[in-house]
C-alpha cells in the first residue's frame, strides 16, 4: 500500500508526500483516540471510579504523594496496614505510576485545570494506552516500514489482551509498564541500528522508568541481553551493538539501582545475572576482536584458549561461591513458577490461590488476540525472509513471551503487543503483496517481474485475498470491542445483573460496607478479613486491616486463615492476640455472587494450616467422606462449625432466597445450609449489607467477671 | 402574682436603670405600663425540634403609648434556640432587636418595635414563633434495633414573659398516644396525640415552672454536623451549586448488634432509624448528582415537581442512632432565575442555605460564594446574623488572577432560615472575552510554532534528499 502510495509521491512531488503524511498522522491519531475511547465502556457504564484491589491500593498511595510530597512519601510507614507489623510503603513498591500521576496532577494544578487526582488515576491507564499505540508505531516502522507500523498500532489500540488491564479505572503498574517497555525496545532498536550512545543513554532512561513502574522489568532486561547473545551467535554481533548495550547495561543498572525496592539486586538476584553475564561476554568479544586485529593468528588462538579457560574456571568459582555464601539470592517463587508451571502449585499455596498466576487455557489465548493467533506465524516468517537485527529482536520477543503468556495468564500482558507488531508486520506485507495485484500494472511493466504476469485471474485471487483479509480484520474489530465490553469493563466494586423485566440491578454492597466502616466505627479500630481485600479496606474505609493484597508475610496470612479456619473458641483467641475489632466476609449466597468467602475458604484452609501454628488445621477435616466439600447437612462438621461459616451464615437459616426452596438456600453453593440455628458467642454482627454480600462483625470483649 | 412590694421594687429599680442608661444602645427596660392580656401558645414536639407558637395580646395599662415591647427566652433554653420571628396582627414581620435587661443577665432579650404604638388602654396582638434545636433529649440513651424511640421535653409550663400574663393556654403537640409521663399541673387535658394546660391566670413576670413530657418520639432525629455550600456563578448563564453534608443520628443510640434479617424482614423493624429522606432543590435545578468519598451513591430518586425538585435520597445503609454519614449533592441552576443586573452592575440572590429534609437542624453551616474573575465592589446583605470569613481566591479553569471567594458561616440553622442573602457586584462585561481569547491565542501561538518549524530547516548540514524517509 505504502510502497505504491510513495512511489506515486514521487511523481507530484510536495502536496501527494503531504498527503501522505496527513493521512498517516490522521490513521495515527484515530488510533490513539480510539484506543483511549474504547477504554471508557465502564465510564460510561457506572461512574469514574477504581477498579478491583490492586488499584486502591495505587489510589491511596497516589492521594498520599499529592498530598504529602515525595519525600513524605518516600519514608512512608504504613500503619494501617499488616497491623501489628506494618509496611514501608516507600521501600516496597514501584512508584512510576505514582509519581506520573501525580506529575501529570501537579502540572494541571499549576495550569488551574482542576480536575480531581481520582479522575486523573481513572483516566491514567487509557491516556498511557494512546502514547503505547503510538510508541507502537514508531517500533514496528523500525522493524519494517510505515504501512506495517500503521496496521500495528490499529491493532494494538483494541486487542482485549492489553485491554484487560488498561481500562479506565484499572489504575495499575501494568498500566503504564507496557508503555514504559515498548518504549525502551523502540530506543533499543534505534539504539542497536545507529550504534549511538545518544539512542543508548535514551534506552536506560525508558529502562529506568519501566523499572520504577513494574516487576516485569526483569523480562525486559533478560531479553535484551538474549538478543545480544543472539547476534552474536549469528555473527551479527557489531560495534553498534556492543555501544548499545554497553551504555544501556552501565547507565540503566546504575539508574535501576537507585528505586529502593530494587536496590542492589541488578548486581545480585540470579534473576539479572544474564544481564551481567552478556556485559562481561560484550566486553571480552569485543576484546578479542581487537586482539585478532593486532596479532597473527596462531598466536591469537594460543592466548584466546589461555584466557577463555581461567575466565570461564574463575566465573563458575565466583558464581557457586556467592550462590553459596548467600550474595546472589535465590531465584524467587513467582521465578521458579515461569519456568515450572506447577512449581507454585505444589510449593507456595499463596501464589497458587491468585487467580491470574494461573496457566493460560488456549481459548484465552483466541478471546484475547483473536485474529493476531493466526497473523503472528505469517509475521513471523515475513521476520525471517528479512532477517535484520531488529527482527531477531522481535522475533525472540515473541517466541519467549508467547511461553511465558503459556505459563502465567497475567503475562498475556507482555504477549499482546508483540502480537500486534508481528501481526501488523504480516498484515501490511500480505496487503502490499496484493493490493497490487489488484490494479492493472501499466506503469509497472517496465520492472523485472515479467514472470509473474503469467499467472491467471491475478487481479481476482488478489482482490478475493483482500477481502478475506479485510473481513478478518472487521471481525477483529467487532470481537475486540465485544469482549471489552463484555469481559473487561466491570468495576467489580460495583456489580450489575440484569432483572426478570431487564431492568438493571446495581449491587453497590462494597461501598456501602467500606463506608459504613469508615463513618461509624472507631478511627483505630482493626479489620480482620481475608487478604483479597485489604487494600480496599484501607483505602476506601479508611481503617487498619491485618493483611492485605500485598502478600509479603505468609505467617500472618496465615493467622488469619487459621482464625477463619478454627471454632469460635480457638478464633477467639487468636483474634484477642491480633487485637482485632472488627471482622468482615464476603458472602454471595443470597444473590448468587460466586466469588465469596467460602468458595476461597479451601484456599484459607491450605495457606492456614501451612505453618507450625497452623498445624492443627487440616485441608481433609473440612471435606466429607468422600472427599467432597459441601456446606449442607452432609457437610463435615468441622466447616459447620467453623468460624467463617458461621459468620458468613448466621441468621440466613431464615431466609427465604428461592421461590419452592427451603429457607436457607445457597445460591451460589445450590445446597441447604446445614447448620442454621446457632447462635454467635464471641462475635455480633455490626452491620450486614443490603444484598448481604458484606457482613462486618464485632468482636466483643472479654465478658465481665463474675457474670 | 406579683407582690406589691415586689411590684415597688421593680419600679424603682426601673427608675434607677432608666437614669443610669439613659439613651445607652441595646439596652431596654421593661415597661411596666405593659401587660399581657392572653397568651395562646402551642408547643410542637412531634418532630426533632421543639417550635413554639405563642399569640401574645398585649395591652396598654400605663398612661402613655407605648411604641414597643420585649421578648424574653429563660436561660435554660437560650442556647438551644435555633430562630425567632414574629409577626404581628396583619401578618407582617416585626423587626426583633436584640437587648439586654439590666438585672436580668442570664435571659435574652428581643425589643419589637411596633409601626403602630399602642396607646393607652388599647392592645395589640402578636405572634411570636420559636423554634429550638436539641431540646429534645433521647431516654433512654440508647436502645436495641426493635425498641421506639422515647424522648424527653423540659420546658417552662408558663409563658416566660417580662410582663405580668392575666389568662394563658399551652398546647403541647406529640403526634403520639404513647406517653410515659408529663406534667400534670391542673387544668390540663390529654386528647389524641396532645397535652392542652390553662387556662392559668395571673402569673407573674419571669414565672418558670418545670414542664415536662416523657414520649415516644420516632420522626427522624438526624443532624447536618456540618454543611458546605459552594455556589459558583458563571456569566455563561450558568450556577452551580455544591452541597457537602456530613450527618448524624442525634437521637437514642443503637445498642447491640444490628440484624440485617430483622430489618429486611420487617417494615417496623428499627422505628427510630432513617431509611431515607427528601431534599427539595429549586424546580430549574438540573445535573443533579449524589456522591461520597467512594463515588456515587446509586440509591436515590428524582422526582421534578412543578414548583421544585424532589430527591428521595438513601443514603448507603440506613441511619441508626450514632451512625454518620457523608456526601456531597450538586446541581446547577440557570443565572436568570438568580442574577440581575443593570450594566456593569450585577445582584445575586440566592439562598444563603437550602432544604436538606424536613424539620432540618444543621449544627454549622459554611457558604461559600464564588464570583468570576475581575469582580470588584462586592456588597453582601445577609436576611440573618452571620459570621463574615475572611475572603479569598479561588483558582480554576482558564483563570489568571483568580476568582474572588466570599465566604460566611453560621451555627444553629432550621428551616426558618431558609432566605435569600444579596450580594452587589461591578463586573465589566467585556472581561467575559478574556477566557475564550486565552483559548484562541493559545491555539494562535501554538499552530505559529508548528509553522515556524516545518517551514524552517533548523538541521546544521543540509541532507541531499529532503524528502526521502
Amino acid at each position: 500500500m505504502t510502497v505504491e502510495t510513495q512511489s506515486k509521491a514521487r511523481l507530484s512531488q510536495l502536496t501527494s508526500d503531504k498527503q501522505l503524511t496527513f493521512i498517516k498522522l490522521a490513521v495515527l491519531s484515530m488510533a490513539a483516540i480510539l484506543s483511549f475511547a474504547t477504554r471508557l465502556f465502564s465510564v460510561l457504564r457506572f461512574e469514574s471510579v477504581i477498579h478491583e484491589f490492586d488499584p486502591y491500593f495505587n489510589y491511596r498511595t497516589t492521594r498520599y504523594l499529592t498530598e504529602e510530597g515525595f519525600y513524605n512519601f518516600h519514608n512512608w510507614f504504613d500503619d494501617r496496614a499488616w497491623y501489628p507489623l506494618g509496611r514501608i510503603i516507600g521501600g516496597t513498591i514501584y512508584p512510576g505510576l505514582m509519581v506520573t500521576s501525580a506529575t501529570l496532577y501537579n502540572i494541571m494544578q499549576f495550569l488551574n485545570i482542576t480536575i480531581d487526582i481520582r479522575n486523573v488515576c481513572v483516566f491514567l491507564a487509557p491516556f498511557f494506552s494512546s502514547l503505547t499505540t503510538i510508541v507502537t508505531y514508531l517500533l514496528t516502522k523500525e522493524l519494517k516500514d510505515e504501512g506495517a507500523g500503521l496496521v500495528a498500532a490499529a491493532m494494538i489500540a483494541i486487542v482485549p489482551g492489553y485491554i484487560s488491564r488498561s481500562v479506565a479505572g484499572s489504575y495499575d503498574n501494568e498500566g503504564i509498564a507496557i508503555f514504559c517497555m515498548l518504549l525502551t525496545y523502540y530506543f533499543w532498536i534505534k539504539a542497536v541500528n545507529t550504534g549511538t550512545i545518544l539512542w543508548g543513554t535514551l534506552t536506560a532512561l525508558a529502562y529506568f522508568y519501566m523499572v520504577s513502574s513494574w516487576g516485569g522489568y526483569v523480562f525486559l532486561i533478560n531479553l535484551i541481553p538474549l538478543h545480544v547473545l543472539a547476534l552474536m551467535m549469528l555473527g551479527r554481533f557489531s560495534a553498534r551493538v556492543y555501544v548499545a548495550y554497553s551504555t544501556l547495561y552501565c547507565v540503566g543498572t546504575i539508574l535501576s539501582m537507585q528505586i529502593s525496592f530494587v536496590g542492589f539486586q541488578p548486581v545480585q538476584s540470579s534473576e539479572h545475572m544474564l544481564a551481567l553475564g552478556t556485559f562481561g561476554l560484550c566486553q571480552l568479544y569485543a576484546f578479542t576482536q581487537y586482539l585478532r586485529y593486532h596479532l597473527s593468528p596462531a598466536n591469537f588462538e594460543l592466548l584466546f584458549k589461555a584466557l577463555l579457560t581461567t575466565l570461564l574456571a574463575t566465573l563458575g568459582t565466583a558464581i557457586v561461591v556467592l550462590t553459596v555464601t548467600g550474595k546472589i539470592s535465590p531465584w524467587t517463587g513467582r521465578f521458579y513458577s515461569l519456568l515450572d508451571p506447577s512449581y507454585a502449585k505444589n510449593n507456595i499455596p499463596i501464589i497458587a490461590s491468585v487467580s491470574e498466576h494461573q496457566p493460560t487455557s488456549w481459548s484465552s489465548f483466541y478471546f484475547d488476540l483473536q485474529v493476531l493467533v493466526f497473523l503472528f506465524p505469517a509475521g513471523l516468517y515475513f521476520c525471517f525472509a528479512k532477517l535484520t537485527d531488529a527482527n531477531i529482536f522481535i522475533i525472540l520477543y515473541g517466541v519467549l513471551s508467547i511461553y511465558f503468556a503459556g505459563v502465567m495468564v497475567r503475562l498475556m500482558l507482555v504477549l499482546a503487543p508483540v502480537m500486534c507488531i508481528v501481526s501488523g508486520v504480516a498484515a501490511s506485507s500480505l496487503l502490499s503483496l496484493h493490493v497490487k495485484d489488484i490494479e492493472p500494472k501499466v506503469e509497472k511493466h517496465d520492472k523485472k517481474k515479467k514472470h509473474e504476469n503469467n499467472l491467471v485471474f491475478r487481479s481476482e485471487v488478489g482482490a478475493l485475498f483482500v477481502c478475506v483479509l479485510g473481513c478478518l480484520l472487521v471481525s477483529y474489530v467487532f470481537h475486540c470491542t465485544w469482549v471489552t465490553s463484555e469481559a473487561y469493563s466491570s468495576p467489580s466494586i460495583v456489580l450489575s445483573a440484569r432483572a426478570h423485566d431487564g431492568a438493571r440491578i446495581i449491587f453497590d454492597d462494597f461501598r456501602e460496607a467500606y463506608t459504613w466502616l469508615k463513618m461509624n466505627t472507631p478511627d483505630n479500630s482493626k479489620v480482620m478479613s481475608w487478604w483479597d481485600y485489604g487494600y480496599q479496606i484501607t483505602a476506601m474505609a479508611n481503617r487498619t486491616v491485618l493483611v492485605d493484597n500485598n502478600t509479603w508475610n505468609n505467617t500472618h496470612i496465615s493467622r488469619v486463615g487459621q482464625a477463619m479456619a478454627s471454632s469460635e473458641e480457638r478464633a477467639y483467641e487468636i483474634m484477642r492476640e491480633l487485637d482485632v475489632d472488627y471482622v468482615l466476609v464476603i458472602f454471595g449466597g443470597l444473590v448468587g455472587y460466586s466469588s465469596d468467602d467460602i468458595n476461597k475458604f479451601l484456599w484459607m484452609v491450605r495457606i492456614g494450616g501451612s505453618t507450625d501454628r497452623g498445624a492443627h488445621i487440616k485441608e481433609a477435616d473440612y471435606y466429607t467422606g468422600s472427599g467432597e466439600f459441601r456446606v449442607d447437612a452432609h457437610g463435615s462438621p468441622t466447616l459447620l462449625n467453623c468460624l467463617m461459616y458461621k459468620m458468613s451464615y448466621y441468621k440466613f437459616g431464615l431466609v427465604y432466597t428461592e421461590g419452592g426452596r427451603p429457607p436457607g438456600y445457597d445460591r451460589v453453593r445450590g445446597a441447604e445450609i446445614g447448620n442454621k440455628d446457632f447462635n454467635l458467642d464471641v462475635l455480633e454482627e455490626a452491620y450486614t449489607t443490603e444484598h448481604w454480600l458484606v457482613r462486618i462483625y464485632k468482636v466483643k470483649p472479654l465478658p465481665n467477671r463474675g457474670l | 402574682m406579683m407582690p406589691a412590694m415586689a411590684k415597688l421594687q421593680f419600679c424603682v429599680l426601673f427608675l434607677v436603670y432608666v437614669a443610669s442608661q439613659c439613651g445607652g444602645a441595646n439596652v431596654d427596660v421593661v415597661s411596666s405600663a405593659i401587660t399581657v392580656k392572653n397568651v395562646d401558645r402551642t408547643i410542637d414536639i412531634s418532630s426533632q425540634l421543639v417550635k413554639i407558637n405563642s399569640k401574645i395580646t398585649f395591652e396598654n395599662t400605663g398612661k402613655s403609648p407605648v411604641k414597643s415591647f420585649l421578648l424574653a427566652v429563660e436561660s435554660s433554653s437560650k442556647s438551644k434556640l435555633a430562630f425567632i420571628g414574629g409577626k404581628d396582627s396583619n401578618n407582617k414581620d416585626l423587626r426583633l432587636v436584640e437587648t439586654t435587661v439590666k438585672g436580668y443577665d442570664n435571659a435574652k432579650f428581643w425589643r419589637v418595635d411596633l409601626k403602630e404604638s399602642i396607646n393607652a388602654g388599647s392592645t395589640a396582638s402578636a405572634v411570636v414563633e420559636t423554634v429550638y434545636s436539641k431540646a429534645l433529649q433521647p431516654y433512654p440513651t440508647a436502645i436495641t434495633q426493635q425498641e421506639e424511640q422515647l424522648v424527653k421535653y423540659i420546658g417552662n409550663l408558663y409563658f416566660y414573659s417580662p410582663y405580668p400574663v392575666t389568662s394563658q393556654k399551652t398546647n403541647v403537640i406529640l403526634n403520639t398516644k404513647t406517653v410515659e409521663n408529663f406534667t400534670k399541673v391542673k387544668p390540663f387535658s390529654q386528647l389524641d396525640g396532645t397535652i392542652a394546660y390553662g387556662p392559668y391566670t395571673n402569673t407573674a413576670a419571669f414565672t418558670e415552672k418545670e414542664l415536662l413530657v416523657h414520649y415516644k418520639n420516632n420522626s427522624p432525629f438526624l443532624t447536618v454536623t456540618r454543611l458546605e455550600r459552594l455556589i459558583e456563578v458563571s456569566h455563561w448563564g450558568n450556577i452551580a451549586v455544591e452541597e457537602t453534608i456530613e450527618i448524624e443520628h442525634t437521637g437514642a443510640k443503637l445498642k447491640g448488634p444490628f440484624s440485617r434479617y430483622d430489618y429486611q424482614q420487617d417494615h417496623h423493624s428499627g422505628p427510630a432509624s432513617v431509611r431515607s429522606y427528601k431534599t427539595l432543590l429549586p424546580a430549574s435545578a438540573s445535573d443533579v448528582y449524589y456522591r461520597d468519598t467512594n463515588g456515587n451513591i446509586s440509591t436515590s430518586n428524582m422526582k421534578v415537581k412543578k414548583d421544585s425538585v424532589e430527591l428521595d435520597l438513601r443514603p448507603r445503609y440506613p441511619l441508626f442512632g450514632g451512625w454518620r454519614s457523608h456526601y456531597t449533592l450538586g446541581y446547577n441552576v440557570p443565572s436568570y432565575e438568580y442574577l440581575y443586573y443593570s450594566g456593569n452592575e450585577y445582584l445575586l440572590k440566592m439562598r444563603a442555605v437550602d432544604h436538606v429534609f424536613d424539620d432540618m437542624q444543621i449544627d454549622e453551616l459554611v457558604t461559600k460564594v464564588i464570583l468570576p474573575e475581575g469582580t470588584t465592589n462586592i456588597k453582601v446583605n445577609f436576611p440573618f446574623s452571620v459570621t463574615k470569613l475572611p475572603d479569598s481566591l479561588h483558582y480554576t479553569y482558564l483563570d489568571t488572577k483568580g476568582r474572588p471567594v466570599i465566604t460566611f458561616s453560621k451555627n444553629n440553622i432550621v428551616e426558618n432560615h431558609i432566605q435569600d442573602f444579596q450580594l452587589r457586584y461591578t463586573f465589566p462585561r467585556i472581561l467575559m472575552l478574556q477566557e475564550p481569547l486565552l483559548v484562541v491565542g493559545f491555539l494562535f501561538a501554538l499552530f505559529l510554532c508548528v509553522i515556524i518549524y516545518m517551514r524552517l530547516d533548523f538541521s546544521i548540514h543540509k541532507s541531499e534528499h529532503p524528502h526521502k524517509d
